[in-house]
């Protein structure tokens, strides 16, 4: 990917899972790489398995106050951001009728509160400085309904809507966009599916396998590239074709 | 350089503006390309400026809306270059009219060219596709394949076609790992662009004006919508299919 060689980069939840991956392609495209994270054991196997990342940012994205000082702490470490990818996020899996007030809240917070918190602190740069790239990652949950995480899927509905208005008021000088994917083998996945649901799923999918956490990083190393220069205000689909149909292509 | 090193592309409509800087793009990047398009002289010259950079590709002559121009295409692909490994489906027509001023032979004619021709060159080219053990397939759709438009019913209609076939044989073919995606391009500079303006009887600047009236500030460039037809051909999109992706500065979000 053009032009993503010593660009200034911040990876919220970057210490896992698909973030740790993205951390791991931003490197080799040659940028600067800080990652921010609420799990400090996580952050510390991120810093060994990749010595090149520039910074380690121990917040939680749910906490304004934790995130305005891990900005502070940006600051001093980079002097401005470029690009921000904004994927902390959490999900359980509970029955509508079972949500606690805590639950909902707690996913909410992470999700949604969250990525306006590091996305305003990170905007609020771009404008001032000289522009920046915002990726948020949305899920193909966040389009269609999907049961067993109301919370998840009302969280990045709100994401995705969020990504389109940034775009709006933040132009020309930002780009923001959002990442759909599917379903992504992750840890955070892995703990949750028993290998018969992960068969199940599979068969659903169009290519016959669940995504891998490189084949989102490409997708936003792609969107956070200049070869994305005109694309702006969007929420791209990587499902492996899941919802090119949506149920009734599944049977 | 080589993100598609030994595969061998297909370019409807890649004597000018989108299909063209596609092919350049591709041809550097290591794909053998094949100019299919019914324009000769401009096709001809794309081969040619593919070669003196040192590339490899071919112009076949072909009117995308009769089958037997397809198959001749796609023959003249595998007999040149030895497969078949991305069809670009992109040669497409705009008619600036609503249902009282479109003609009906105006009307067949849009949907032949901007719908028929995809189900005509898939129909030739997924055999081969399978053969290589897969392939990409990308479509172009348009903002106007997933929003209306003033004064384009044939071609809103065509472009919805396209966004929502490209989700059928997405689904359709995903087994035999032919990965199928559509682009949607925002107004971008192209001889198509500039035709609008003309159809609609509208001085060329003032058109463009209101053409660059997105978040971004600007109309497109060819070679921006080349860079997100690449990508969705590229192995980087090994998981995306069916998808829409909209390179439109903003102008949808």
């Amino acid at each position: 990917m053009h032009g993503l060689k010593n660009k200034r980069v911040l990876i919220t939840g970057g210490a896992g899972g698909i973030g740790f991956e993205m951390a791991r392609r931003f490197l080799a495209e040659g940028a600067r790489v800080a990652i921010l994270d609420r799990d400090p054991l996580a952050c510390q196997r991120a810093k060994e398995s990749l010595p090149a990342l520039s910074g380690i940012l121990l917040a939680d994205v749910s906490d304004e106050t934790e995130v305005a000082r891990a900005f502070d702490e940006l600051d001093a470490l980079f002097g401005g951001l470029d690009v921000l990818i904004n994927n902390a996020g959490i999900s359980i899996r509970h029955a509508f009728l079972d949500i606690t007030a805590d639950e909902w809240r707690s996913v909410i917070n992470v999700n949604l509160n969250g990525v306006f918190y590091v996305a305003q602190q990170a905007a609020r740069r771009m404008w001032a400085g000289s522009g920046g790239v915002i990726l948020n990652m949305g899920s193909t949950n966040g389009l269609t309904g999907y049961p067993y995480y109301a919370d998840y899927n009302a969280s990045k509905a709100g994401v995705i809507e969020l990504t389109r208005s940034m775009a709006l008021e933040l132009g020309p000088k930002v780009r923001v966009n959002a990442v759909c994917p599917g379903f992504i083998m992750t840890p955070m996945q892995e703990a949750e599916y028993t290998p018969e649901m992960r068969r199940a799923f599979e068969a659903k999918v169009p290519l016959q396998r669940l995504g891998k956490p490189e084949d989102v990083a490409a997708l936003f190393a792609f969107l956070a590239s200049d070869e994305a220069a005109f694309i702006t205000g969007q929420a791209f689909v990587i499902d492996g074709g899941e919802i090119a149909g949506g149920l009734a292509s599944q049977a | 350089m080589d993100t598609l090193k030994n595969k061998v592309a297909l370019i409807t409509g890649g004597a000018s503006g989108i299909g063209r800087a596609t092919a350049i793009l591709f041809a550097q990047e290591g794909a053998a390309v094949v100019i299919a398009d019914i324009d000769a002289e401009a096709g001809q010259a794309v081969v040619k400026e593919i070669e003196a950079a040192g590339g490899r590709a071919l112009f076949t002559a072909c009117d995308v809306t009769k089958a037997q121009d397809c198959q001749q295409a796609v023959e003249a692909a595998v007999a040149a270059f030895g497969g078949l490994d991305i069809l670009f489906n992109n040669a497409g027509i705009i008619r600036r009219a609503d249902v009282l001023t479109t003609t009906e032979a105006e009307w067949d004619r849009v949907m032949d060219v901007n719908v028929k021709s995809i189900f005509l060159m898939s129909k030739c080219a997924i055999p081969h596709m399978e053969r290589r053990g897969g392939g990409a397939i990308i479509n172009t759709s348009s903002g106007w394949g997933l929003k209306g438009g003033r004064n384009a019913v044939s071609y809103c209609a065509s472009k919805g076609a396209v966004t929502n076939m490209t989700r059928a044989m997405a689904i359709d073919h995903g087994r035999q790992n032919i990965r199928v995606n559509a682009v949607c391009p925002g107004d971008t500079d192209t001889p198509t662009l500039r035709s609008e303006a003309k159809q609609l009887g509208q001085p060329e600047n003032e058109f463009l004006t209101e053409s660059a009236a997105r978040p971004l500030g600007r109309y497109g460039r060819p070679e921006e919508i080349a860079e997100a037809v690449l990508f969705l051909a590229s192995e980087a999109a090994s998981y995306i299919t069916g998808a829409a992706l909209v390179v439109d500065g903003g102008g949808l979000a």
